[in-house]
């Protein structure tokens, strides 16, 4: 057995040891941060809503790797929330839309979204920085809503 | 003159062969003079070397002897191996190494399963109850994104904004 070999094993076992063991540890520990939008999927170019923007490019670009059929994407609302240990945030995207998000450890959330005050659907997800989790449905007319939860932090 | 006949005359020098076969040299010596060379030649040197060694007397026997010598060095190496193994670190380690190793290699593998479950290496976990409806999941690795179609009934969409005319 080539002993010099040994340690070397061993301080690359230790690295990623304290590589698993930190970050899991900060995650609890520390706040997620998000941003919540309320799109609108449509095939029109430009929306009737002058309130309304296109989606920027990093959300547009995640969207057009989606199964969705729709061209044009525009930003209705959006909010940071920011979670703190394990407490729910409510966060209202519109009059009928809601969403409770809480931070359940290391990178998954559980995320509710509530219609007319009814839930419609929670589950939970893991969403490392840079990754985006979106609900949708259909909506009149051949458009969809979409909510988009990314996590920035 | 081959090897084996060398020989045969350096053994014949030292009175080591047979009665017969020393008579069968002393006849081939008599009269090969190559061969009478070469006894001459090594008897010379018998002599020369036989000078120039001095025997070394012994207090004691040979065995008594060699026994003090092993009991010697009995004596002091366990003493000597403590003392060295007292300072090295080296060797307290190498004795860790193999445990540690192992323990390492177990937290390598933690660390993967774990980064796996978490998302860390791009895979996430998605687990979505629906109120109403149903819902299907789709998830693009490469871009990070993971999608929850619900097929809740477009009459009652959740997306409504009194604000937005477009938005029902």
């Amino acid at each position: 057995m080539n002993y010099r070999v040994i340690p070397l094993g061993l301080l690359a076992g230790l690295f990623f040891l304290s590589a698993w063991l930190v970050p899991a540890q900060t995650a609890l520990a520390g706040d997620v941060k998000l941003e919540v939008y309320l799109i609108w999927g449509t095939d029109v170019a430009k929306s009737p809503d002058d309130k309304h923007k296109p989606v920027d490019n990093e959300l547009l670009e995640k969207l057009k790797k989606l199964p969705l059929k729709w061209k044009h994407y525009f930003e209705v609302n959006r909010k940071p929330v920011t979670l703190v240990g394990s407490d729910p945030s409510k966060v209202t995207l519109s009059d009928k839309c809601k969403v409770e998000i809480k931070h359940t450890g290391k990178s998954t959330i559980e995320v509710s979204l509530f219609g007319k005050g009814e839930p419609v659907v929670k589950g939970t997800q893991t969403l490392p920085k840079g990754e985006t989790l979106f609900l949708a449905g259909n909506a009149p007319d051949s458009t969809s809503w979409l909510v988009a939860i990314k996590r920035v932090e | 003159m081959n090897y084996e006949e060398q020989l045969k005359l350096q053994s014949f020098l030292d009175g080591e062969l047979p009665e017969g076969d020393a008579r069968e040299v002393a006849a081939w010596v008599a009269r090969d003079k190559q061969a009478a060379g070469l006894l001459a030649e090594l008897r010379h040197t018998r002599e020369a070397v036989a000078g120039s060694d001095q025997a070394v007397r012994l207090p004691e026997s040979r065995e008594f002897y060699w026994s003090k010598i092993q009991r010697e060095i009995a004596r002091l190496e366990p003493a000597g191996t403590r003392e060295a193994r007292a300072f090295s670190l080296w060797d307290y380690l190498r004795r860790l190494a193999v445990p540690a190793t192992a323990l390492a290699l177990v937290a390598i593998a933690g660390f993967v399963a774990n980064r796996g479950l978490t998302g860390g290496g791009g895979t996430g976990v998605t687990e979505f109850s629906v109120s109403v409806g149903e819902a299907l999941t789709y998830r693009d690795y490469a871009a990070g994104a993971t999608l929850v179609w619900l097929s809740y009934p477009a009459d009652n969409e959740v997306a409504q904004n009194s604000s937005s005319a477009t938005l029902p």
